[in-house]
């Protein structure tokens, strides 16, 4: 087999809360490999947003490893954890993702702007990913004139436009009708397998699960298969 | 989409905070500029042509009491000296107005020329004063202010002296830093109502700048321990005189430009706070995207500068041409006859703003430097 993407060993994260000790992650090793779909799945306060944000490079562990194509992200600094962020991670968040005074082509180029990219690349960029998630004729539109579904799409628009290995939902469609959940769901998929791009989903519901390649079970801070 | 637009539409997503922000800063500045404006034509009285050559001397006690007539011929006697004339306060009222609305003085008409020569007259304004006993002449800003024209009549009554006194004008004057005054002759006051005998103060010019000090020293000197002590002194030490006069003034607008400017620190500092706590989970989602700290402190740094200088330009722009095409002695009625915006006033005002702009950023960037992605993720969700 391949060299996993995100190799995790022994990760433990504890938070202090005066006297109580909270044990978010509880020494967790596991490996995704390039191009899966995994569907990382438990029930609130087992810890999958902080595995997630480990992961993604916006929070820091107590103890133990995590490799990202190679690289030990909790051992960089804040500004190497900026820059290797937008280079290699996309991210989609469960809700308010995008900048309301924004229109869906500026928020997808907001990454870009971190770019030496000319203005024109930048906006062949976003022309790309827009299409992707089917919402090129949206480019003008601001997030309230768009609806729930749509707005997550153009996030993940923004979440690829940077050509990431890597991208991370957090309960993508948490605040969706099934509908439009189908719709955020279908494009991840299609993201995956046209563009190869590794994804790393957190959510609760096994329907949404379902179009991960890989289901992983949270509970407690510890891993269940 | 560029940085600048980004932040522009930042600046810009909430309209009627940032015109209130814009507004209180414009307003502010506006206020800070008039006061500073005011501060400065209050202690640096105009500079008239030929003040470097007068001297006023005035009672020893106070400039309320007379001096001697006879002292005249003493001064005219020193060295260096040109031309004297009194100068006595006469406190008319006109046309029953409560205050008085302009200052009236009794002189030598014969030497108006030599000693207030910039005082610049149509016709043969000089010529008749000379000749009539009962003429005056009156500041350009006065006669404009009452429709008063060459040979009409006024009539004063004196806060001073009993009674009133009626006067033929015979010319008005224009080219004194101040062309308010009415002048008229000591020889008619003391016929008229007047005591004869004494006169306010004297005014006299010197031969040149060389003498000025000489003739202050000798004047002060030759009435000492005399009925009526002097004090001789430089127009412009007179007229700063004056203005310690005026109270604590100085004191008084410094500190309420101060009260000001704190003020606007504290409303533009907690409008960039409020503006920027609103925005905290887009901050870190900013974060996420790969954004740094440096990046987001200069997107907040960009936008309470940018709102201080548009603050800045409207309310220092606004004062600079409201002050410099406006007319200053309608607006004030006469209180101030010049009210220039000076670009050191302007330089101090913008300093204010930038300074401004910059302390305002600082709270919401030391909050958002110690957001960590996490939390300010959390803080809608
Ligand atoms: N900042 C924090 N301080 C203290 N405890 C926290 C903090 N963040 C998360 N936790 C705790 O860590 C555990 C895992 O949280 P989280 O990863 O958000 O769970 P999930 O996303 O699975 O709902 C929970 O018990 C939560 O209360
Ligand atoms: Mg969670």
């Amino acid at each position: 087999m391949a060299e996993p993407i995100v190799k995790i060993r022994e990760l433990t994260k504890l938070y202090s809360q005066g006297e109580i000790q909270v044990t978010a992650l509880d020494r967790i090793t596991l490996d995704i490999a390039a191009g899966e779909f995994l569907a990382l799945m438990g029930p609130s306060g087992s810890g999958k947003s902080t595995l997630l944000h480990i992961i993604a490079g916006v929070d820091r562990p107590t103890s133990g490893q995590c490799l990202v194509q190679g690289v030990d992200v909790t051992k960089l600094n804040e500004s190497q954890l900026a820059d290797w962020r937008n280079q290699n991670v996309g991210f989609i968040f469960q809700t308010f993702n995008l900048i309301p005074v924004l229109t869906a082509a500026e928020n997808v180029e907001l990454p870009l702007l971190l770019t030496r990219l000319s203005r024109t690349q930048r906006r062949k960029q976003v022309e790309t990913a827009l299409e992707v998630v089917g919402l090129a004729d949206r480019a003008k539109h601001l997030p309230r004139q768009l609806s729930g579904g749509q707005e997550q799409r153009v996030a993940i628009a923004r979440a690829l436009v940077t050509d990431p290995a890597l991208i991370v939902a957090d309960e993508p469609t948490g605040n969706l009708d099934s509908h439009s959940a189908q719709e955020v769901l279908s494009a991840l998929q299609a993201l995956r397998k046209d563009a190869g791009k590794t994804i790393i989903m957190v959510t609760h519901d096994p329907k949404a699960a379902a179009f991960g390649t890989r289901q992983i079970h949270l509970e407690k801070g510890e891993l269940s298969q | 989409m560029t940085v600048s637009t980004f932040i522009l539409k930042n600046a810009l997503r909430n309209k009627r905070r940032a015109l209130l922000s814009i507004s209180s800063v414009a307003v502010s500045l506006f206020l800070l500029v008039t006061l500073q404006v005011a501060l400065r034509e209050l202690t640096l009285p105009p500079q008239s042509a030929g003040a470097e050559l007068r001297v006023a001397v005035r009672n020893k006690i106070s400039l309320t009491n007379p001096l001697p007539v006879r002292q005249r011929g003493v001064i005219e006697k020193i060295p260096g000296v040109e031309a004297v004339t009194p100068f006595t306060w006469f406190g008319g009222k006109y046309k029953g107005e409560e205050g008085m609305s302009f200052a009236q003085f009794a002189m030598d008409a014969e030497k108006l020329h030599s000693v207030f020569g910039e005082a610049k007259m149509n016709g043969d304004g000089y010529e008749k004063f000379n000749a009539t006993k009962d003429a005056c002449v009156l500041g350009k800003i006065t006669a404009d202010k009452y429709h008063l024209k060459v040979g009409d009549q006024i009539t004063l009554d004196s806060t001073v002296y009993p009674g009133s006194l009626s006067f033929h004008i015979a010319g008005i004057y224009a080219g004194t830093p101040d062309d308010r005054n009415m002048l008229f002759r000591q020889d008619y006051l003391d016929e008229s109502i007047g005591v004869p005998g004494y006169v306010g103060m004297w005014w006299l010019k010197v031969k040149s700048a060389d003498d000025m000090a000489p003739v202050i020293k000798a004047i002060n000197a030759a009435f000492q321990n005399t009925s009526a002590e002097v004090r001789a002194e430089s127009e412009r030490n007179f007229q700063l005189g004056f203005i310690s006069m005026l109270g604590n003034i100085k004191t008084l607008i410094a500190s309420i430009s101060t009260v000001v400017v704190f003020t606007l620190v504290l409303v533009t500092a907690s409008t960039m706070s409020m503006a920027v706590r609103e925005r905290f989970r887009e901050l870190a989602i900013l974060k996420a995207l790969g954004f740094r700290r440096r990046e987001l402190f200069a997107f907040i740094l960009a936008e309470s500068f940018g709102l201080a200088v548009v603050g800045a330009l409207l309310g220092i722009g606004g004062a600079y041409c409201l002050y410099t095409f406006g007319n200053i002695g309608k607006m004030t009625a006469g209180i101030f006859v010049s009210f220039e915006v000076t670009p050191r006033i302007m330089g101090v005002a913008a300093l204010v703003a930038a300074l401004l702009g910059i302390i305002s950023a600082v709270a919401p960037s030391l909050s958002v430097a110690r957001m960590s992605v996490v939390n300010g993720l959390k803080t809608l969700d």
